[in-house]
């Protein structure tokens, strides 16, 4: 009797640990990366737990009058920015302030926002879902209306053992969903593994790039994850000083997070007030544009010379940088109802 | 301790735990808890939200809405050594929920202590450790949105001292960040008993703010670190 007894409770405890290694998933690093900054021990990605992100990724219930979602400034075959706007546009028509940034790679990210003002990715989403000119929605209400309907408690209960919904539970699942965002496939990820090669022109681009952008946009994220002032004049119908309104420190002033390159054929238009609609206006600012300052980053003092021709090779480096199995991967697209 | 005399003490406190219906503390077995009963208080009085309006200087007059804070962090010390410091200690105390204002404190024996502390507000670490639950969760209204944090101390009411739409004051303090951490450690001196009850007099915070110029902070800043520092002094030990 007894050694039935245990060979039950041996079965129970090998089905729920068996259906936990089922349900988790394991994040996978591409080769040659660095370790995530995001804990993911601190909010295990699950399969279910994915799925749940992803739905209230693409659901509007997350804004005041059910009209924006997180997808109307983040779409994914632009790279999960908001195509062809330079400031986004939320709630009633009302515009931001800011350029919607490209949601890739955010395992490796710090800190977010083009200001640095949010500190953590489960945190992120508070920032649109609260900001009267995104979806001018509170997080508490958000979780009341889901927990009224039909369709979000059963998946709270996959995902977290019980159906009750939280704050936090809800920003750890779109978390989850944000999270398996990896873009490593690329033509430049693809060189680097040796399954594909560099036309000539696309690897004197990729030298140029290393000898004059790599300091800051720092393989294989391209980005170096820190906030710098790249010379940008300032635009005085915003008058936005960037990190400076975070930190109080004048030695931030127009200051701006790094953005990664990935995908930047697709993620324009480009800067944090979206003021140039293509890559050769970015160039062409960097080459002539830089305004000098006190916080001008030092990386950029002594200014960019590229010819005609180097130009032409750094944009054909730069477009090695799409990768279209991310850009159409079905598994970030919108969940069948 | 001699077991007769722990036996003699428990029934003590049973019957002093009865009177005082505290129910948690009495039952025999079970681990020792400290309650600490937090008693908001105006004029001398047991605080009152929205209905009440308190009558100030010069015919003015002051009425309160919102009063929640943070409190964590919680440790007891006998002698300046710390004997016991409770484990995920962060509890929202919200004036308009009788609930909130005891804290049980769970410290599985019968220990001596002569002085607790506690901070007001969410340390730097928790408050870049990304969505967290319970007390925590950001659905209780103390987490800023626009930018990372949580919000320590946050004091809404009217006053017609302020000059602002509908009368309304708004201090909400907080800040994480170096040089604007505006977390602040408390200490009380205390004698063991069944239940701590320390005041929280707002009458010393409201007397070194000038409400007509200074009625609304809402971010953190060199005016949050100051207005946070006077929070420190408006704990005290009340006897019940």
């Amino acid at each position: 009797m007894k050694k039935v007894a245990a060979a039950g409770i041996i079965l129970i405890v090998w089905l729920i640990a068996g259906f936990k290694t089922a349900n988790e998933i394991s994040f996978v690093i591409p080769k040659g990366w660095p370790k995530p900054v995001y804990d993911f021990k601190k909010n295990p990605l699950t399969e279910s737990g994915i799925a749940l992100g992803r739905k209230l990724f693409y659901d509007p219930v997350l804004s005041r009058d059910s009209t924006i979602s997180c997808m109307s400034c983040h779409l994914q075959f632009t790279a999960f920015a908001h195509v062809d706007h330079a400031l986004s546009h939320g709630i009633d028509g009302r515009i931001g302030k800011r350029n919607s940034m490209s949601l890739v790679n955010l395992a490796w990210s710090r800190r977010f926002m083009w200001d640095g003002s949010v500190n953590h990715l489960d945190v992120q989403a508070l920032a649109p879902m609260s900001n009267h000119l995104e979806m001018d929605e509170d997080i508490k209400n958000v979780v009341k209306k889901l927990q009224a309907g039909p369709v979000y408690p059963p998946l709270f209960q996959k995902t977290f053992g019980d159906s009750t919904i939280t704050g936090e539970r809800l920003l750890k699942s779109i978390s989850q969903f944000m999270l398996t965002m990896v873009s490593a496939n690329s033509k430049y990820d693809k060189m680097r593994r040796g399954e594909e090669k560099f036309t000539e022109q696309e690897s004197n681009g990729y030298k140029l790039f290393q000898k004059n952008c790599g300091a800051c946009h720092a393989e294989p994220l391209f980005t170096n994850g820190q906030f710098e002032n790249n010379g940008l004049a300032v635009d005085t119908t915003l008058n936005d000083f960037g990190q400076i309104t975070v930190t109080h420190r004048q030695g931030d002033s127009l200051k701006f997070k790094v953005p990664t390159l990935r995908n930047i054929e697709f993620s324009y238009p480009y800067m944090h007030d979206g003021r140039f609609k293509n890559l050769s206006q970015v160039i062409n600012n960097y080459i002539r544009g830089i305004q000098h300052g006190p916080t001008l980053s030092p990386k950029l003092k002594n200014g960019i010379y590229l010819s005609n021709t180097e130009k032409v090779d750094l944009m054909a480096f730069l477009l090695t940088l799409t990768d279209k199995e991310f850009l159409f991967n079905p598994a970030f697209s919108p969940p069948n109802k | 301790m001699n077991p007769l005399f722990r036996i003699f003490l428990n029934h003590v406190r049973a019957i002093g735990c009865g009177a005082l219906l505290l129910v948690n503390t009495c039952v025999q077995g079970q681990p020792a808890v400290s309650s600490i009963r937090i008693l908001p208080v105006f004029q001398s009085q047991k605080l009152e939200l929205n209905d009440k309006f308190y009558p100030l200087e010069n015919g003015d007059s002051i009425q309160f809405e919102t009063l929640r804070f943070y409190i964590s962090d919680i440790r007891f010390y006998q002698k300046n050594n710390l004997v016991f410091r409770e484990k995920n200690s962060y509890h929202l105390v919200d004036a308009s929920l009788d609930s909130s204002l005891i804290i049980n404190v769970n410290t599985n024996e019968e220990l001596a202590f002569n002085s607790v502390r506690f901070y007001i507000g969410i340390d730097s670490t928790t408050n870049m450790s990304g969505a967290l639950g319970g007390d925590l969760d950001p659905t209780k209204g103390m987490y800023w949105a626009w930018q990372s944090g949580y919000i320590n101390f946050k004091l809404e009411g009217k006053s017609n001292r302020c000059k602002t739409r509908n009368n309304e004051f708004m201090f909400h303090l907080g800040g994480y960040a170096a040089p604007f951490n505006s977390i602040q450690e408390v200490s009380i001196p205390i004698r063991h008993t069944d239940v701590i009850q320390i005041a929280l007099e707002l009458d010393s915070f409201l007397s070194q703010i000038n409400l007509a110029t200074e009625n609304s902070v809402m971010i953190p800043g060199a005016q949050a670190m100051r207005l946070s520092a006077l929070l420190v002094n408006l704990f005290h030990v009340r006897g019940l």
